[in-house]
């Protein structure tokens, strides 16, 4: 049932809230070394040896005053905890979606919260080494760390799809038009000088009437899907057939598509159904291949 | 009051009252007055039972600062609650600290005021307490120039004029004399006529001069049970009594019909139940929540249920100065410091001080052996307090009606 009514108001108000807030001696330390020095230093309790930042100048725990006991501490950390912002309000440091994580610093025994960037959203995850960059410019406040990015940086080289990676059902293509120098080329890496791909006169005489392609020029296409995209970089080829159906023209536009349709849970290997069609859509080829998708590597230095 | 048993205050700690405390953050400062308080009482943590933490809500801009403030308050692993009830919010912490005390609940609770009034916004603050549909729009904040214009009219300008600015300055003498007082002035009485003119009006004849600070501290308090007070205190001052009153004022008054003020009402209520007949001569010094010297000045008539112009003449007369036959705020009072969370708590813990002979050189000359404490905010809250040196005596007649 509605309880909205047209003859009750409703006040509009807006309050002003602002605020200072002192830093005090202990957090102004800190901020002058990450502005000065580009260092991040906690404060050590001597009692429980805990070293905590951002810095407190009491641990509440053994109510020790603790505010003496600098430590210097590693940009570097290990992300503890993080969630994705995606709603929008004007106050936040950076558009949504952004990663706010709980970072503890190297050295450190408390987390830091901050912000991180550098990594797909889906691929954020607790563990991550992190590590701060700061700020071209001072704020004089946390925000002179400007965010932590991975340590392992972007790596140099996308590896494909893992064998874990991979579902029936993902699918991907290749296409090129097929030009007189193609085939040429193609003759002089194969060494297959067949007059029907060129020579014209001598074409004219076969079923085809003109010259095609050789057959295995546009079953070639099916490698950059293969070996570059799925499974992508990586994959080691174990087996490719092919059954062609209809010819290739001079100037066709050749589509080849891989797709995954069956995962050998034994081998960790991967069944793919591939076909080939031309710019009218008609199957120029169809076949299989059988593949190793590429192993997780380790991490690559940057 | 009917107690389970007694509470003696038995260690105080505050931190110095300034406009600024730049070099420390809000855990900080309170951890100063905490260290204060437990020096004071030869304790540590580990000797308190519950921590009973209060402020101006919303002054700070900071959320359950209680749970935040934990770094400074030493709070971690004990019980804790936290308590804001505007203006009387110190002097409404002492009154939840000797309930917890005297129901039997702890036998030692550490009481937390404090306020940083310098971070906040005191007006967005107090436009949150007027009510949104009839008076928010309205509302013009904590400044009315209404007292000064009926002591006024009821004394004439000269005599009126003059009473609250030597009220006025004799606070400041006593705040000369307390280190921690936020502002010391240096104020002479040959100054007065001029001040009386020159000092900015803010409103009608309520001038800056007249009025209290907003300041940045924090004041502690240790309460103990009877058993553990004389354990770890020489000399604890004793809470005999306290009595709290209040009223929404503004849709009472109506023109110049009389009225009680919740104070002298607050007043006449605890008199009556602890025998006090002539509090001037029965109680030896009052530490009063003044905002103003105007109010100060019109306070004690309702305080101190005098008629008539017996209160000019107090002030007139020297009665309230330090060495005089009843000295009020021999700290300086709320027109020296006023960290509002901890304000109405320093009024106790400061004629507490009295009592346990802890008040160094703003000490009153004499024995105190009975001391009178207020608390006073929002729309007219009275918080009043009765502290002896002697241990309270049973109510036998009380005790035995429960």
């Amino acid at each position: 049932m509605s309880t909205a009514r047209e003859d009750c108001f409703t006040m509009e108000g807006k309050l002003a809230l602002p605020y200072q807030y002192f830093a005090g001696l202990t957090g102004s330390r800190f901020l002058i070394s990450l502005r000065d020095q580009k260092k991040i230093k906690g404060l050590k309790c001597n009692k429980c040896n805990k070293i905590f930042v951002p810095p407190r100048s009491t641990c509440e725990i053994c109510f020790e005053e603790i505010s003496g006991n600098w430590v210097d501490l590693k940009n570097s950390g290990t992300v503890t905890g993080f969630t994705i912002i995606r709603y929008e309000e004007p106050h936040q440091p950076v558009k949504p979606p952004y990663i706010l994580a709980l970072i503890k610093l190297d050295g450190a025994d408390t987390p830091l919260t901050h912000i991180v960037k550098g990594v797909p959203l889906s691929k954020m995850k607790v563990g991550m080494k992190v590590k701060a960059m700061f700020a071209k410019k001072s704020t004089s406040s946390i925000m002179d760390i400007d965010h932590f990015r991975p340590v392992e940086g972007k790596p140099k080289f996308e590896m494909g799809y893992t064998y874990d990676e991979l579902e029936v059902g993902m699918s991907a293509s290749f296409s090129k038009t097929i030009s007189e120098s193609d085939v040429y080329l193609f003759a002089g890496i194969s060494g297959d000088f067949n007059p029907m791909h060129l020579n014209e006169e001598f074409a004219k005489m076969t079923p085809f009437g003109t010259r095609i392609a050789h057959g295995a020029l546009p079953q070639s296409l099916i490698a950059p899907v293969l070996g570059m995209k799925l499974p992508g970089l990586g994959t080691v080829a174990l087996e490719i057939m092919a059954r062609f159906k209809a010819p290739t023209y001079f100037g066709d536009t050749i589509t080849a598509t891989g797709e995954v349709v069956e995962k050998l849970e034994k081998k960790r290997w991967v069944r793919m159904a591939l076909t080939w069609t031309n710019q009218k859509d008609e199957l120029v080829a169809e076949g299989s291949a059988l593949v190793i998708p590429p192993m997780p590597l380790p991490q690559q230095a940057e | 009051m009917n107690k389970n048993r007694n509470v003696g205050i038995i260690g105080i700690g505050q931190s110095v009252y300034s406009s600024h405390r730049e070099d420390v953050n809000q855990p900080e400062m309170i951890h100063e007055a905490v260290v204060e308080a437990l020096d004071q009482a030869g304790m540590t943590m580990d000797d308190i039972d519950c921590v009973v933490h209060g402020n101006m809500e919303l002054f700070e801009m900071v959320h359950q600062p209680d749970l935040w403030h934990t770094l400074g308050t030493g709070v971690f692993g004990k019980e804790s609650l936290r308590v804001t009830t505007g203006g009387t919010t110190g002097a409404t912490l002492v009154c939840a600290a000797d309930n917890l005390v005297a129901s039997g609940l702890h036998d030692v609770v550490m009481a937390i005021g404090f306020e940083k009034l310098q971070e906040g916004h005191t007006t967005g603050g107090i436009t949150n307490m007027a009510d949104p549909l009839w008076a928010r729009q309205l509302q013009t904040g904590a400044l009315t120039g209404m007292t000064a214009a009926e002591i006024i009219d009821e004394f004439g300008e000269d005599r009126a004029k003059k009473a609250s600015m030597k009220y006025r300055i004799i606070m400041d003498k006593h705040a000369m004399k307390n280190d921690k007082a936020h502002r010391r002035l240096g104020l002479e009485f040959d100054q007065a006529d001029d001040l009386m003119v020159n000092s900015p009006a803010l409103v009608g004849e309520l001038r800056m001069i007249d009025m209290c600070s907003q300041s940045d501290g924090t004041c502690v308090m240790i309460f103990a049970s009877e058993e553990k007070a004389k354990k770890f205190c020489k000399q604890p001052a004793w809470i005999k009594d306290h009595i709290t009153v209040h009223r929404e004022e503004s849709y009472y008054i109506f023109g110049d019909a009389p009225y009680t003020t919740s104070h002298r009402y607050a007043a006449r209520k605890l008199f009556e139940r602890n025998g006090v007949k002539n509090p001037r001569k029965e109680i030896d010094m009052f530490e009063m929540y003044d905002p103003s010297s105007w109010w100060g000045l019109d306070w004690l008539r309702e305080f101190l249920l005098l008629e008539g112009d017996e209160h000019l003449k107090m002030v007139e007369n020297d009665d309230i100065t330090m060495k005089g036959s009843f000295p009020v705020n021999p700290s300086g009072g709320v027109i020296a410091s006023n960290p509002i969370g901890a304000t109405a708590m320093v009024r106790v813990a400061e004629a507490a001080m009295q009592i346990m002979g802890t008040a160094g050189d703003h000490q009153v000359p004499k024995t105190v052996n009975q001391a009178l404490a207020s608390g006073f905010g929002g729309t007219m809250w009275t918080v009043l307090f009765l502290l002896t040196r002697d241990v309270p005596g049973r109510d036998e007649h009380l005790i035995s009606s429960v």
